[in-house]
């Protein structure tokens, strides 16, 4: 009974290569630090559920992105298909922060008629003593852009679970007010099981055969 | 990471084959161990990404007319006509170790074989296809052994041949049956080992899955598989002819001195080369007949020595006129990319550790891809560099080369090494270069042939992607940018390089083949999955850790025999 799941979105992580997206998503959805991690190339698919109120949990599809630019034309097919973001920059590498603008461009051009709601997110914030971005800066950019702002760890496990359960959570608040809604086509949000409602009962008996705890 | 565990149990202390190529070396398994019992707790403070690097992206370079090229229409109806020979015509098969041509005439053999083996283990059921595999002889050995004359011209009466040895096992095992019920069941336990595989394999799948995340939060529970990059690389090396193999088998040593009397002919006949490169070469004849079969050394012996040192001073030529401009303006980006890659290149073998190893990576790299403006280094070509330093670093090194210190080889040698690399990746990147290019065509190009040749040899399997809405890109990407490296151990990459080298357009064409071959290997489990991440998550973590020169063998028979079904009739299949 645990998988019954509302809704289930789909994110995508990007930024510039090695600023540790693979990491965040891996101290997420497994929990640990994974001490190597070979570079992501195209798309990999991770999951998890988070429970955003008690009883009310949402299902996170993820898509983890190569940051390198030769993999553009075949990460930004994924723009389309997804309701929010978490944008990545590494608190140590200035050049990460400066090119915050450039992503944001590019997935602008490739995401629409939709939108994706973003976080901006300084990664390696255990790396203090290196750091090229003031959270202050970072925060003003964000701002800018009317995203919220976070610095997280995936080595020291800081503020990852924060990050995507505020994403989530922003997400959620725009479906429950219709602001963003279930469209056909669009995969960004899709409704699982509630509680009296006939059409998704199928998802029940999915999510409890893959029940293993 | 238990159901890792549990398969190294599985493995171990099992009655010995009479070599075992798949092994994992020790020190692999020994690794392996380590970080497993430390959960992965490598030592903290220099972790990969915590290092302070500073990595710009490359400035977006489009290029109009590559871009028009990929825009340019789909040619998949065109891929399949490859050979200009008329649909269903013969075509010669590479001598009398090819693979048979349909798997169900292996499968009978094999049961033949596993008939004996099953007696022979006595009371012990088989309890993986594994544990069978290495009870028996692999693909080739089969076709040896059993007839002399397995060839091109006899393999039609091979039906009939195994029809008839089938229907006398069917009945011997019937009497048995009747006889012995202990025993027949090992045996029937064989028989069903190809659905063994299958099934042993999802539940390590499951469990670890499970295990893994019921450990911490139920609400963990849909996760993803965490092992993919690090398992496999931990036995990715070890070749299988490598340390602590048995001796040589008679048969062994005859294609040994074939081999040598080839390769020390006046003119090496390259033809016939391949042809006996096509089911693995020895790995004490492997550098040599890699270089011949890349097209970099001539094949005339006198010539060879001229050559070889000719196009070693050419590329350290390159490096000396070049390397130097690795840090400026209009190289640094490409060079920084190169440089924060290769260090997570096989992050966890040893040997790649060194920094003496690094350098020439990153050279090597570099070279090339300033070399090659139109595509420039793209991840996954670091890779590429991996199995060719590995061979060519074997022909100095006997012992574990993945636990080798480069500093013991004189430069001269680690010259050499190097060199050979680059000219010898140069090649196979020739083959494969728009895979690389803007847009990456030729990867969009070979999963679109994929899928659509999937959807001709295994309707259900295709269907049931579309029904959960898995597209081949997903996960057949990474299978066409890596060469399916990452899904691989590395001596399973070597292996299948050999009869990728000889093949022609091994790794531009062939390795679809081998793609989809791959793919079915696993329909079972894939079918088994009930959603897309499931599905996804299988895909991405194929469990192949354990995987040796037989089951590479079987997968090219496999991919071999779509081949020869689908290269010259296009459209005969189409449903």
């Amino acid at each position: 009974m645990e998988a019954i799941w509302l809704y289930q979105f789909r994110l995508i992580v990007i930024g510039d290569s090695t600023v540790g997206k693979s990491c965040l998503i891996r101290r997420f959805t497994e929990g640990r630090f994974p001490q190597v991690s070979d570079p992501t190339v195209g798309v990999d698919f991770f999951s998890r559920l988070v429970e955003i109120e008690p009883g009310k949990r949402i299902k996170l599809q993820i898509w983890d992105t190569a940051g390198q630019e030769r993999f553009r034309s075949i990460t930004r097919a994924y723009y389309r298909n997804s309701v929010g973001g978490l944008l990545l920059f590494d608190i140590t590498n200035r050049r990460s922060f400066q090119n915050v603008h450039e992503w944001l461009e590019e997935t602008k051009v490739h995401v629409q008629p939709y939108q994706i709601v973003f976080v901006l997110v300084g990664h390696k914030c255990d790396l203090d003593t290196q750091r090229q971005v003031t959270r202050h800066e970072a925060e003003k950019v964000a701002a800018g852009y009317g995203m919220k702002y976070i610095e997280t760890s995936a080595r020291d496990a800081i503020n990852v679970e924060k990050a995507f359960t505020d994403l989530t959570r922003e997400i959620y608040e725009l479906v429950k007010r219709g602001e963003i809604t279930i469209q056909e086509g669009w995969e960004g949000v899709k409704s699982g099981f509630v509680p009296n409602v006939v059409h998704s009962s199928e998802e029940v008996v999915k999510s409890d055969r893959r029940c293993l705890c | 990471m238990a159901a890792a565990r549990r398969r190294e149990a599985e493995w171990g202390g099992r009655p010995q084959p009479r070599w075992r190529p798949q092994e994992v070396g020790a020190g692999d398994r020994r690794r392996r161990r380590q970080l497993e019992s430390s959960g992965l707790a490598w030592p903290s403070g220099g972790g990969v990404l915590g290092a302070p690097l500073r990595l710009p992206l490359p400035r977006p370079r489009l290029q109009p007319a590559l871009q028009a090229r990929a825009m340019a229409g789909d040619n998949s109806k065109q891929f399949w006509k490859r050979s200009a020979k008329l649909p269903g015509s013969i075509q010669p098969v590479y001598g009398a170790q090819h693979p048979p041509l349909d798997p169900r005439l292996t499968k009978n053999f094999i049961k033949e074989r596993s008939k004996v083996n099953a007696v022979s283990l006595k009371n012990k059921k088989a309890s993986s296809f594994h544990e069978f595999a290495r009870n028996t002889s692999d693909a080739w050995d089969i076709g040896d052994d059993e007839d002399e004359d397995f060839s091109t011209s006899s393999f039609q009466t091979l039906n009939s041949k195994v029809a008839l040895a089938t229907a006398a096992q069917v009945l011997e095992n019937h009497s048995k049956l009747r006889m012995k019920p202990e025993r027949s069941q090992s045996t029937a336990a064989d028989i069903t080992a190809n659905f063994k595989v299958i099934k042993s394999s999802s539940d390590a799948q499951l469990s670890r899955n499970s295990g893994d995340t019921c450990l911490r939060n139920p609400l963990h529970k849909q996760q993803s598989l965490p092992l993919r990059p690090i398992i496999p690389l931990v036995a990715r090396i070890s070749d299988q002819n490598a340390s602590g193999a048995p001796p040589m088998t008679v048969r062994e040593k005859t294609r040994l001195e074939k081999f040598r009397q080839l390769l020390s002919s006046h003119n090496t006949d390259l033809d016939e080369l391949r042809k006996c490169s096509w089911p693995g070469v020895p790995r004490e004849v492997r550098p040599v007949t890699w270089r011949l079969l890349s097209g970099y050394l001539p094949a005339n012996t006198e010539r060879r020595k001229m050559t070889l040192q000719r196009k070693r001073e050419e590329y350290f030529g390159f490096i000396e006129q070049y390397y130097d401009s690795r840090n400026e303006e209009h190289h640094q980006d490409t060079y920084r990319q190169i440089h924060i890659d290769i260090p997570r290149t096989n992050p966890l073998i040893p040997l790649f550790q060194q920094p003496l190893v690094q350098e020439i990576f990153e050279r090597i790299l570099f070279i090339w891809a300033i070399r090659h403006p139109a595509s420039g280094y793209v991840q996954g070509i670091n890779d590429l560099v991996t199995p060719f330093f590995v061979v060519f670093l074997s022909e100095y090194v006997e012992e574990d080369v993945e636990n080798f210190d480069v500093t013991n080889l004189s430069q001269d040698m680690l010259r050499s090494i190097e060199a050979d690399s680059f000219w010898c990746m140069s090649k196979l990147l020739d083959g494969i270069q728009d895979n690389y290019t803007f847009a990456q065509p030729g990867i969009q190009k070979k999963v679109q042939a994929l899928e659509e040749l999937v959807s001709r040899i295994d309707e259900q399997v295709h269907n049931h992607f579309r029904r959960y809405e898995v597209e081949y890109l997903q996960f057949a990407f990474r299978w066409m940018n890596n060469l399916l490296m990452r899904e691989l151990p590395l001596r399973c990459t070597i292996r299948l390089w050999d009869t990728y080298q000889s093949e022609p357009e091994g790794f531009s064409h062939f390795h679809l083949y081998v793609c989809a071959a791959f793919l079915i290997k696993w329909r079972k489990e894939i079918l088994d999955e009930e959603d897309f991440q499931g599905l996804l998550m299988l895909l991405q973590n194929l469990p192949t850790i354990h995987w040796g020169n037989e089951e590479i063998g079987l997968l090219l028979a496999e991919a071999y025999r779509l081949k020869y079904m689908f290269a010259d009739a296009p459209n005969h299949y189409r449903r």
